[in-house]
Parts: structure tokens; sequence; C-alpha cells
């Protein structure tokens, strides 16, 4: 045998876990390759330079401090994962030099300064973000819409930026997205991360990857993320008091990158788990209190940066019970802090357990997509109209207030809210109106129903002529924007309808309102000119009278129908009108086209009478 | 089923060494007889150089207070009592003596049907320690005045390769369980728990199916350190031991099953302790097993009987977790060692300390429940009331710690020098 010789001397123990510092870095960075690649796909080559940047510039300042310091080179590849988290924290267009800074605030200042690895005080790629957000707001807030073909290349030269959720709200989503829409179509876009916001926080797919993989390699502790998201989802329940909103919000934003990749960080999280729980339950709160009620649409970072600065508090005086260990009297020692943990963690399970489903059932909230509506006919006084995330539209209408007497013509500017079903005015808001006092009544508008509008008589409000002309020029644009609502935003069913011969073209209806779209003819043989007319009239079937009219074509020069002295009317009041009281005073072609109009509304009447009764 | 959080799992190497069975172990032809074998005062030589000594002859009487008689596992002439060095690097006080190979041997009477003080008299007069690694007299433990009313009996054996303790089980489980209900006579507790890792599944067999009434067999979770005391005694019996307190605060006592059989042997056999079971194991032996090994015998003596190869990086005596690297083959084994380690360079890599990256594993993994970084930043800044703070005092010295330091940092040993300084100082 042999002889042993060359055995060496050590303390224990000798057996020890393969895990070491490099072998955690390399399992963070490939828990972030999923984001890298979405976020390469999302937003273009120039996003996955930006990472590459602020990647290198991490790790050669890190290098040069050490060079400076006299300190040997470190080759943990610590400096790699801030350089990356950093990166995707960036808006996908920032210039290039953005990254460059970033990096060097976050590797130089708050990491090496205090005394390299495991010894800083806060995230340096969250502390970094914050610092870029102040120092560079506008560049920071520059995101651009996701798109998987078109901007493979972009340059900050030409950035179209785009809204996020948390700016935005859904009017920064896609509606339908791949087919889907409304709430599923945002949840969907929003897990895949095809939207506005910084390079990798988007995906939440490709991070619920990254976070499973660490947490399978037990790399992080899974209970800053989980408590963090869970407590988030509470916060957004009360904060909002929408249960919809839960899932939007905590998918949108950095919340989820920065609870997988930020909130994590060794150095600055608390090393006790019943701590870390704590730690996660102050981060949901804290970033969800900055995103409802703050300044910054965005929480997260800040959120870390706040909490990063307690940990050492919380270190030091929330210490975990020794085994055995007993209070000066000899009872067992109370384990406060691990029931405090638990108790909030199964207080918030419950409460979203019983108040999420409770609040979803109450909840009368419409996804539609918000955003300007093209508005399809023509309106004499509305000028645009903008659908609110709510369902509700807003018109801005203008008008004048005829004052023939005082040979003055006051311009009249509006805007007028409906609700999301079309059925009342839920406000009015004066732009520009008279200087002297003869304002609008507002309160014989707002709140009240399109029937009640549609019979007000009493406009008289001071028996100041000029008020009663601007409240009457109102109520005939509110009327209006009830037509273009009905017009441009109610969901119709088409009705199957054959009247053979007759000018009726299509009949839609939602409950009792049956909107017939008509086409026919002003016959001006003395000017050998023939204008196409074609309305859009809604009828009431309940009161049958004429609910509203949208004109879709009709002379452009002028002679335009007179809707004011159809709306409201009954079949037989059209049919007891005499060719005088249609005369239009301006021309005889307005006249021509009343007439033709009243024809085709009785038609209307008529199919009413068809496809309602018989 | 109690258990006790954190802890660590070390990957167990057992498979080379745990269908082997028992062998006899080498026969030295000279052998150092340690007269501290156990903790507390070392014991005082009965005889003199060139005094002829039979095997199972008491050679060194137990001082007064807590110490163990030792007797010779060989018969031949003692050739000088000497100071020799020991594991812990220390210059203790030896018995030389050569083997003349003839085993003559002498025994103490077998007791046929002993009262409790009979068996607590003859446990103590035999010399048996505990023979899990600790080496308390038993004697001392098992004399509780009936404070205590369960027997734990540890066979959970939670360090990796060691095997001894799962042989014995296996082999010897009639003489085991009868070794436990003498312990249950001595200490006069009316319930015994016999708390076993489940990966040994055929030892729980066994003793299920054996075990008579009063003794239960306990399952335990795989996982270290499931075999220290505290833990233990939370596993099988859910109490939990006061800091800084024994285990018959919470009215237990503890015997590890290899102590069970020396009971037996010296109740039953009248064989006095002077043998025991060892596990030879790790990637640079030949012959790797359990073996029945004389106390005294030089480990250049076991390494050559099992095949020893220069591939060894690292002699380990006792487990790897808590075992101490041996630095010279000169050392002679004694009651207490259960195992030899000749570890090979995959099994024992050494890399050097880097900064701590706060992941804070060393305080999930700790048994009980201790912040070892920042204990250890605490005893860089010379600041033990700090170290005491965060617990450094009630360490087991399990090193749980190190073991899972991603950093690599000496957390266990860093932990142990604050705790020993605390007691030094009494802060």
């Amino acid at each position: 045998m042999a002889e042993i010789s060359n055995y060496k001397v050590a303390a224990s123990p000798h057996e020890l876990d393969g895990a070491d510092t490099r072998r955690i870095m390399v399992d963070v960075l490939i828990a972030l390759l999923p984001c890298v690649v979405c976020g390469t796909l999302f937003y273009g080559l120039y996003a996955l330079l930006l990472v590459v940047i602020c990647t290198a510039t991490c790790f050669i300042s890190e290098q040069l401090f050490n060079l400076a310091r006299r300190k040997p080179l470190t080759f943990d590849c610590s400096a790699l994962v801030t350089g990356v988290i950093l990166g995707l924290n960036l808006p996908p267009r920032a210039e290039w030099y953005i990254p460059v800074i970033g990096g060097v605030f976050a590797i130089v200042i708050v990491k090496m300064l205090f005394g390299g690895l495991g010894k800083n005080f806060a995230n340096p790629a969250a502390t970094a973000r914050v610092f870029l957000l102040l120092a560079y707001s506008s560049v920071m807030a520059q995101y651009i819409g996701a798109d998987i073909s078109g901007n493979a290349l972009g340059l900050p030269t030409d950035v179209v930026t785009a809204p996020t959720y948390l700016t935005a709200g859904s009017a920064a989503l896609a509606d339908p997205f791949l087919g889907v829409s409304g709430y599923g179509g945002y949840l969907l876009q929003m897990l895949l991360g095809y939207t506005g916001g910084s390079i990798g926080e988007t995906c939440a797919l490709a991070i619920l990857a990254g976070g499973a993989y660490l947490c399978v390699r037990r790399v992080i502790d899974w209970r800053i993320p989980a408590v963090y998201i869970l407590t988030a989802a509470v916060m957004v329940l009360a904060c909002y008091q929408s249960a919809s909103e839960i899932l939007l919000q905590l998918l949108s934003g950095g919340l989820l990158f920065g609870a997988v990749f930020m909130a994590t960080d060794y150095a600055t999280s608390p090393k006790w788990r019943y701590n870390r729980i704590l730690y996660a339950v102050g981060l949901g709160v804290l970033t969800v209190v900055i995103r409802r009620f703050g300044a910054y649409p965005e929480g997260t970072s800040l959120a870390i940066l706040i909490m990063n600065l307690l940990v050492p508090v919380m270190d030091r005086y929330l210490l975990p019970v020794r085994f055995g260990q007993r209070t000066k009297k000899g009872k067992p020692m109370p384990h406060v802090v691990q029931w405090t943990a638990l108790g909030l963690c199964g207080a918030m399970l419950l409460a979203l357990a019983v108040a999420a489903p409770i609040v979803a059932v109450t909840e009368d909230r419409t996804f539609v997509k918000a955003g300007p509506i093209e508005l399809q006919g023509t309106y004499a006084s509305i000028e645009s109209a903008y659908r609110n995330e709510d369902g509700s539209c807003r018109f801005e209408v203008k008008g004048i207030a005829d004052l023939t007497e005082y040979n003055y013509q006051q311009p009249l500017r509006y805007t007028v809210t409906l609700d999301a079903d079309g059925k009342f005015v839920t406000d009015v808001e004066p732009i520009e109106q008279s200087t002297m006092g003869y304002v609008a009544e507002l309160s014989l508008f707002e709140g009240k129903s399109y029937e009640e509008i549609a019979s007000l008589t009493e406009l008289g409000t001071d028996a100041e002529l000029s008020a009663t002309r601007t409240n009457t020029a109102l109520r005939e644009m509110i009327l209006e924007c009830f037509a273009a609502y009905d017009y441009n935003v109610a969901s119709y069913v088409t009705l199957g309808y054959d009247g053979a011969g007759d000018n009726i073209t299509r009949i839609e209806r939602r409950g009792d309102l049956y909107r017939f779209t008509v086409e026919g003819v002003a016959d001006l043989t003395e000017y050998n000119y023939q204008q196409p007319l074609c309305y859009a009239v809604t009828l009431d079937a309940a009161s049958g009278r004429i609910y509203a009219i949208t004109t879709v074509t009709e002379s452009t020069m002028g002679y335009t129908l007179d809707k004011q002295l159809f709306l409201g009317k009954t079949a037989e009041e059209l049919a007891a009108m005499t060719e005088e009281g249609i005369q239009a005073d301006i021309t005889t072609g307005a006249t021509v086209t009343n007439v033709a109009a009243r024809g085709l509304f009785a038609q209307c009447f008529d199919a009413l009478e068809e496809v309602a009764h018989g | 089923m109690a258990i006790f959080r954190k802890g660590v799992h070390p990957r167990a190497h057992k498979e080379r060494t745990s269908g082997v069975p028992i062998a006899r172990g080498p026969e030295p032809a000279e052998i150092w007889l340690p007269l501290k074998q156990h903790i507390s005062a070392p014991a005082i030589p009965a005889v003199q150089a060139g005094e002829r000594v039979l095997r199972g002859q008491l050679v060194a009487r137990k001082a007064d207070g807590v110490s163990a008689n030792v007797y010779s596992p060989v018969a031949g002439t003692v050739k000088e009592i000497v100071g020799h060095i020991t594991a812990s690097g220390k210059k203790q006080e030896h018995i030389h003596i050569v083997n003349d190979f003839t085993d003559e041997s002498v025994s103490l009477p077998p007791l046929s049907d002993p009262a409790g003080a009979d068996v607590l008299a003859r446990i103590e007069e035999a010399g048996i320690v505990g023979m899990g690694g600790a080496g308390f007299p038993t004697a001392v433990k098992l004399n509780v005045g009936g404070r205590a009313d369960v027997l734990v009996v540890n066979g959970a054996e939670c360090e990796p390769y060691i095997t001894c303790d799962e042989r014995i089980m296996l082999e010897y489980a009639d003489e085991v369980l009868d070794g436990v209900r003498l312990c249950m006579l001595a200490c006069g507790a009316g319930r015994a728990v016999i708390g076993i890792e489940k990966n040994k599944p055929a030892a729980i067999a066994l003793f299920s199916q054996r075990a008579g009434e009063g003794i239960e067999v306990k399952p335990l979770r795989t996982r270290y350190p499931q075999g220290a005391e505290k833990q233990l005694i939370y596993g099988c019996t859910g109490r939990t031991v006061p800091e800084g307190g024994l285990p018959v605060d919470a009215g237990v006592v503890v015997v590890n099953v290899h102590t069970a059989l020396a009971a037996y042997r010296a109740v039953r056999e009248g064989t006095p302790c002077y043998e025991r079971v060892m596990t030879v194991s790790g990637g640079a032996v030949q012959k790797p097993g359990n073996f029945w090994v004389k106390n005294g015998t030089p480990l250049r003596e076991l390494a050559s009987f099992c095949g020893a190869d220069e591939n060894c990086a690292r002699i380990v005596s006792g487990g790897p977790m808590m075992g101490e690297a041996v630095f010279s083959l000169k050392v002679c084994t004694g009651k207490t060692s259960s195992s030899l380690l000749f570890l090979d360079e995959g099994e024992c890599v050494s890399k050097a300390a880097t900064v701590c990256i706060g992941c804070g594993r060393c305080v999930q993994a700790c048994p009980m429940g201790l912040l070892p970084n920042f204990i250890e930043a605490a005893l860089f800044a010379k600041d033990y009331a700090e170290a005491k703070r965060c617990g450094a005092a009630s360490c087991i010295g399990c090193g749980c710690c190190s073991y899972v330091c991603p950093a690599k940092r000496f957390l266990a040993q860093s932990v142990r020098l604050a705790q020993k300084t605390i007691r030094e100082r009494k802060i």
C-alpha cells in the first residue's frame, strides 16, 4: 500500500453545498434571458444594444474601480446581473448615454463606494433607475409600443411615444388583441408584454418563467415575490375599489420584474424569512400607494429603494426566536414576528378571497377602447368625440346664440358627456360662452335623460333673452350628441328586412329603438341637379317618435335638413305638416330637402309598424 | 409529526457501506489507549509499565465526578503511560500496550435479572459513554432520579457517510432493544422512542416489528442535523429543551443505539466497553465497511486494513459535517470514534472564502435560529455582546451555516470562536 501523505487539515464541515457566488449570479443571468429575448423581439435590436451597453458599462466600471483602489479584479458576474437588470429597466429608445450614466451610477456610487458586493445599502439597479427617472425624466418616460415586425432597427431619433397602462389606462392597450376583445384581450396583451414599457418589464410570462427557475434553483426566496404580489393585489383592491383592476395593475409597469429580480436582491433584502415577508408587505403597500396617490405613475423602484433602507433596521431588531429560547420569566419565547407575518399573509389571502368576488360582482365596469371616436355622418355642431375608459362619451360641441335684435352672434362651445349607455347627460362643461352673464343653465341638462331634454319647453331662465337663446342652442347641441352616440357608439343588431321598392336600405334595433338607413333624392329640377340624400333615422317604438337623425349624405352647399323640425315628431304630426310648415327660411334647396326627408321618414314609420308590430 | 425547521440536505454517501455487514477490524500489534475517551475528567491509570493485562481488564479507573473507566481491548503488556497526540491536536496521557496476540480475556459477571440500580452500577462499571460522539458518561446521564419519563433513542444517524448505527440496528436489533429496556430501567422512564431517519426503511421496519410494549419507533424526516440532541427530542416527542438546559429539563434522556448495545453487552454478557463499530468510508478507500475496532487502535492500522490510497486529500475522524480533520495517522481511536473517512479531492473541495453576499442562507439553515452572518461580522468587530445577541452562545456546532454558504465563508468556525470567547469572558 502506498503511504498516504498528501492529506490536508481543515475545519469542519468537510462537506459543502455546490452553490457558489458565481453560480448564483449565472443562474440569475439565465433567468433574465427570457426577458432579454422578449424585449429584443418587441422593441428591436436597439433595445438589446442598450442592455449590452449597460452590462458592459457595469462590468468595466467595476473593474476600473478595482484598479483605482488597487484591489483584485472581480469576476463573480454580479456586475453583469446589475447591468442586465438596469438595462431591462430602461425605455427601449433611450439614448446610448443613458445606460452608461446609469451603469456607472449603479456600480460606482451605489455599490463600490459602499464596499462592493454584499455591502450596498440599496439595490443598485433600482437606485439607478430612480436616479435616471429624476435626472432624465423626459427620456425615462419615453416608451414606445411593442412591435414584433417593424421597428427592429429603430433609433431614438424616430421615437413614436406610446403611453403605458399606468400613464393612460386602457387607452394604451390595443383592442381587440389577437382576436380577444375587452378585458380578456388586455390581460392577454399584458401577459405577453406586447405593450409599451421598459425593455424587460412588460412580458409577464418571461418574468414568471425566470422567477420560477430561480425559485426551483433556490436562488431567490419565493416568499418575497409571492407576498409582494399578494399585498399589491389587496392594496389595489382597497385603493381602486375594483377587482378587475387587480390583474391589470399587477401585470403593468415594473411590479412583476421588481418583485422577482430587484426586491430579492441578496444584500438589500432581510435575511430571516419572516422579516422577508414583512419587507414584501411593505413593498406591496408602498408600490400601490405611490401608483395611486403619488406623483409618479410607477412606484416599484421607489418602493424597493425605500424598503431597502429599512432592511438593516429590520435585520437588527427583529431577530428569529432561537430554538428553546425563554423569556426572562422562563416561559417559552413568543414568536411575535413570525405570527405577525403569517397573520398578515392569512388576513390578506382571506380579504382577497372574500372581497375580490364581492367587488367583482358589484363592480359595474365596462372595458371599452378609450380614445377618439371617428365620427361617421355629418353633425352641425359636434367638433370631436372621445370615448372615455369607463365607456362614457365626451363630445366637444360648438354653436351660436343668435341675438339678431342686438345684431350679435355669441359663439358657444361646450363639452357634453353622455353615460356609457347613451341614456343620460352626465356632464356639461362650458368652454366658451357669454362673458356678460348670459350663460347656459347647466342644471337644466346635467343628469337628464334624452326624453327629459327633448321635452324641455321652459328654457327661459331669468327672463333674459340671451340665456334663453343659449339654452336653446345648447339643447340642440346636446340632442345632436345623442344622435351621434346613437349612430357611432351604440351597438345595434341588424334586422332582416326586404321592403322592396322603398328607400330603406337597412334596419337595426337596440331595445325599443329602431334605426333606419334611408336613401333618397332632393330633386332640384330648376338647377338640373339631383342631390342624393342619406339619413340614419332612429325611431322610438315605445313613444312612436323620431329619436335621432344623423346625416350621412346631403348637400354640402348649406342646403341641409332642418332636423329640429322633425325631432320628436310622431307619424301623425309628420303627416300633418304642410309644405309651408317645413319650408326653410334660407333657400329653396333646403325646403326640397326637408320635403324629401319627410317622405323618407314617413316610410320609416310605415316600416316600423311592420317590423315592430307586424 | 413535529419536525424542526431549517437544516440542510447534504448528499448521504451512505451507499458504500450501508449494505456491508459488520466485520472484525484490525488486530493491532500496539495500542495507545487514551485515558480520556469521554467528556470531563480523564481516568486514573490502574496499571503500571511492564504489567501484563488481559482483554477486558480494567486499566484506568474513573476519576471523581464525571468520568469513566477504561478497559484494555487486547491481552498484552503495558509498555508505558505516555503523552500521545489526539485528534483534537492536544497531547494527552495514553496507556501504551503491546499486543501479545494471546487474546486471553476476563469479563464481568453477567446479570440475569437486574434492578434499575444494578443496571446503573454496571453501566458505570463498564465505562460506557455516549457512543454517538459526545462521549458523556452514560451512567451520569441515566441517573436522573425519576425526572425523565421518556427515553429517546438516537438512531437518526444524520451525518453523511456514517452507517455504523444503521448496521447495528439491522444486525443487533434484539440486543439493542434489550439495551433500550435496560436503559429505561436505569433511568426510570416508562416509555422509549426510537427515532430513525426515513432513509433507513429496513431498520424502521425491523424495529417496528420487534419493538415491544413501551417502545415506539418514530420515523424522522431525513434532514441534517436530525440526530442533534435537541432536534431529535423535538422530532421524537415534540418537546423543546430550554436554551442552556439539559434534555432532562424537558423530561427526556437521550441515548444512542450503540450505547444501548453497549449497555446490553455490559449487563447481559459482562463485556465492558473496549471496542466499538466504526464506519470506514470515503472515496480514497479500497475496502470501505463497518468494523469492530478496538479502542486505542492507531488510525494507521485502520488505513492499511481498509486500503486507503494516496488519492486521499483529507482524513476525517467522525462525520463530514462535525468531524475533525486528522493531522496524523498516529492518532488512536476511542469510545466515541464513530467513523474514519478518507475523502478524495472531489469529496472535500476547499475553496477560498469570498465576500458575504448577504443571501441569508445561513440564517435559513441554522436549526437553532441564530444569525451566523451577523455573528461573524460581530466577531470581526470584536463586539461579543452583539454576537451573543445574535445567538452565538446557543450554537450546537452542526456546521449547517458553513455548508450552505455560497461564499464559502467559515461561518461555523467563527460562531464557535465567538461562543468560546463569550463563555471564557462570561459575557
